[in-house]
């Protein structure tokens, strides 16, 4: 170092420059050659923290779910007692079949239900210019950011005017609202992304507006669509607040967001079912996602080489 | 049949609203085309998402229980809701410091390791990029509830891994159960919320960093500029937009954190400490049937919510028109 600042100083009074320049870089390059190590392995330290601590969760919920004995203290790492005994208890008398069944229609009603609505209105808002459309889309980009909580109150009263509670029926129309405006907001960049001569060259074929909807616009926005209904369908799945809300009284209703209830008692846990259902609630919300990530990216790509 | 498109966007949001030009010439069927598509659409949020504000917004100047949700007679009382929030001292011992500091936190923690994930991943090769993509990917897909669960299994006072791990190394004496404590409750909850939340950052934030053109940062190591000043000297600013979007939408998330608190032992309101605004108002509406007192504490916090939204819409309108 010393001889860096040395030369560095003899070089300024010089007040050559150039020199200096090369001198420090030809210093630099040897010192990178000693450090691109340091550097390389400091690396493989952050990476393998990033990935402990990102992984764990998931990690000690699988263990434990798949452990006999979790919950009986003492766990070590990895389960003691491979069993599937725990999803087989939740699974029976856990009731988390009929919840699981549950969730499952409300969900697939409200992603179809949604994934109409939201793309009659996409279409709307990315082909057609009319009044009050700016006012409309910032209108749909606002009340996505609505906390559930403002809602929860009124809609409760609604559905009870209804004589919904506690029917999935009320849950499922709460979250097609609920879905609705995320699902307009993202279909409508995946429409404006369909390029506009294949619909002119449809009419020019004698196509009715119907006729190119059906077999022009639906077949092009259909990954856009996927993948918004997955995201749908992942918000009725794991939604918490309006399933408890609603469905309170009737447990023979409750969706998996809500089952876990189920297994917390009085005094103690039952630590094995409740990650063995969380297991069980998780992995389908995994692989959609995983689908989702894939089909927007590739969604995405699409629109931009616009033909 | 062509004039029935009117000259349309060419990519999302690509252009502004035209005025219409030729729009006395258009049929009925075509003009109102674009409202019979929004009709469905527009009906279900108009009775599911606007009534309903609305109406929260009436409850809140109401005195409404359980008598009034029976009997549907309105029972106005002004702003008196209002007055009691503001007059409560929980308010600002309590509720406000778990609301506002922890949203600080865990936005500038999310923020934070979400960056430094997306500085890592990009500086890495592609096998490992992969991997730790995947990897932040799960910690992402996993739902709220199940999350909250295992945080709870983790920290759990009688065999949770943290008290038998730190018991073995002989760190403590016994069990601590760390739900009763208000700051470890919520430094758990800022666990749940950052690890939960900060994969969103990183992606985003990668997506911007392998943008950011490389002559640039090249140009900058050879004028000798240290990765510290590299990042925030070059990527920083050329990447405002992306890190405006993603703190103002963790503003918003980390503001209205619901099941994280409430599912935690002692946060559906029995302890009053840990409660937050979220919270406070779902437990007075449905645990003591104050629904109108509830209501009035929603607003406020759909009001903080609004104005953090409005910065949003702003930031995003500088980016792309609609």
């Amino acid at each position: 170092m010393s001889t860096v600042t040395t030369e560095e100083r003899s070089d300024a009074s010089r007040g050559t420059r150039p020199e200096a320049s090369s001198d420090v870089a030809r210093l630099r390059k040897g010192r990178t050659s000693a450090r691109k190590a340091r550097v390389a392995g400091g690396k493989a330290v952050l990476v393998v923290l990033l990935l402990g601590f990102t992984l764990f969760p998931a990690f000690w919920m699988l263990s434990s779910a798949f452990d006999a004995q979790a919950g009986a203290g003492g766990q070590q790492l990895l389960p003691r007692e491979w069993s599937l005994s725990n999803f087989e208890y939740v699974l029976t008398e856990g009731g988390f079949d009929v919840f699981l069944r549950n969730s499952a229609i409300v969900a697939v009603v409200t992603v179809l239900a949604s994934a109409l609505l939201a793309l009659l209105a996409s279409v709307a808002v990315a082909r057609f210019r009319f009044k009050f459309r700016t006012a409309m889309l910032l209108m749909i980009l606002i009340v996505q950011m609505v906390p559930l909580e403002a809602l929860v109150i009124p809609l409760f009263v609604q559905v009870r005017d209804l004589q919904l509670l506690n029917t999935l029926l009320g849950l499922m129309v709460v979250y097609v609202a609920l879905s609705l405006p995320f699902g307009i907001w993202m279909l409508r960049g995946f429409v404006a992304a369909v390029p506009v001569e294949l619909e002119e060259a449809a009419y020019i074929d004698g196509a009715s507006w119907g006729r190119m909807f059906r077999s022009v616009l639906l077949p092009l926005v259909m990954p856009g669509l996927v993948a918004t209904s997955v995201f749908s369908f992942i918000t009725a799945w794991n939604e918490f607040i309006f399933a408890m809300t609603l469905l309170g009284g009737a447990s023979e209703n409750y969706t998996v967001a809500i089952g876990l209830k189920q297994f917390f008692g009085e005094h103690s846990n039952e630590w094995g079912y409740i990650m063995a259902a969380s297991t069980i609630i998780t992995i389908p919300v995994m692989i959609f996602f995983v689908i989702v990530q894939r089909r927007l990216s590739s969604g995405l790509v699409a629109g931009a080489v616009k033909g | 049949m062509s004039n029935t498109l009117q000259v349309p966007t060419a990519a999302p949001g690509a252009s502004a609203p035209r005025a219409a030009g030729g729009a006395a010439r258009k049929s009925l069927l075509t003009r109102s085309r674009p409202w019979l598509l929004l009709a469905p659409a527009l009906a279900v949020l108009a009775v599911l998402l606007l009534w309903p504000l609305v109406r929260v917004l009436l409850f809140s100047l109401q005195d409404y229980g359980l008598r009034e949700i029976v009997s549907g007679e309105p029972n106005w009382i002004g702003l008196a809701n209002y007055g009691e929030i503001f007059t409560s001292p929980e308010l600002y011992t309590v509720v406000l410091p778990n609301t506002v500091g922890f949203a600080v936190l865990a936005v500038a923690g999310t923020v934070a390791l979400g960056t430094a994930v997306a500085v890592l991943m990009a500086s890495l090769g592609g096998f490992w990029r992969t991997v730790v993509g995947s990897a932040i990917m799960i910690a992402w897909a996993m739902p709220a509830v199940t999350g909250t669960y295992v945080w709870i299994w983790i920290f759990d006072a009688d065999r949770g891994i943290v008290n038998e791990t730190l018991q073995a190394l002989g760190l403590q004496d016994e069990p601590v159960n760390w739900f009763t404590n208000r700051y470890t409750f919520y430094g758990i909850v800022l666990l749940n919320v950052i690890h939960h939340g900060f994969p969103f950052v990183a992606i985003t934030i990668l997506a911007g960093l392998l943008g950011v053109p490389k002559e640039m940062l090249e140009a900058a190591e050879m004028d000798g500029a240290g990765p510290w000043r590299r990042f925030w000297r070059i990527i920083v600013p050329n990447l405002k937009q992306v890190f405006a979007v993603v703190i103002i939408l963790s503003t918003i998330w980390d503001f209205k954190v619901f099941a994280q608190v409430y599912l935690m032992p002692g946060g559906a309101g029995s302890n009053r400490e840990a409660l937050n605004l979220g919270v406070w108002s779902y437990v007075e509406s449905f645990g003591q049937n104050r629904y109108g007192f509830g209501s009035a504490i929603a607003v406020l916090l759909t009001l903080v919510l609004l104005g953090i939204t409005v910065v949003y819409v702003r930031t995003m309108l500088k980016e792309e028109e609609l």
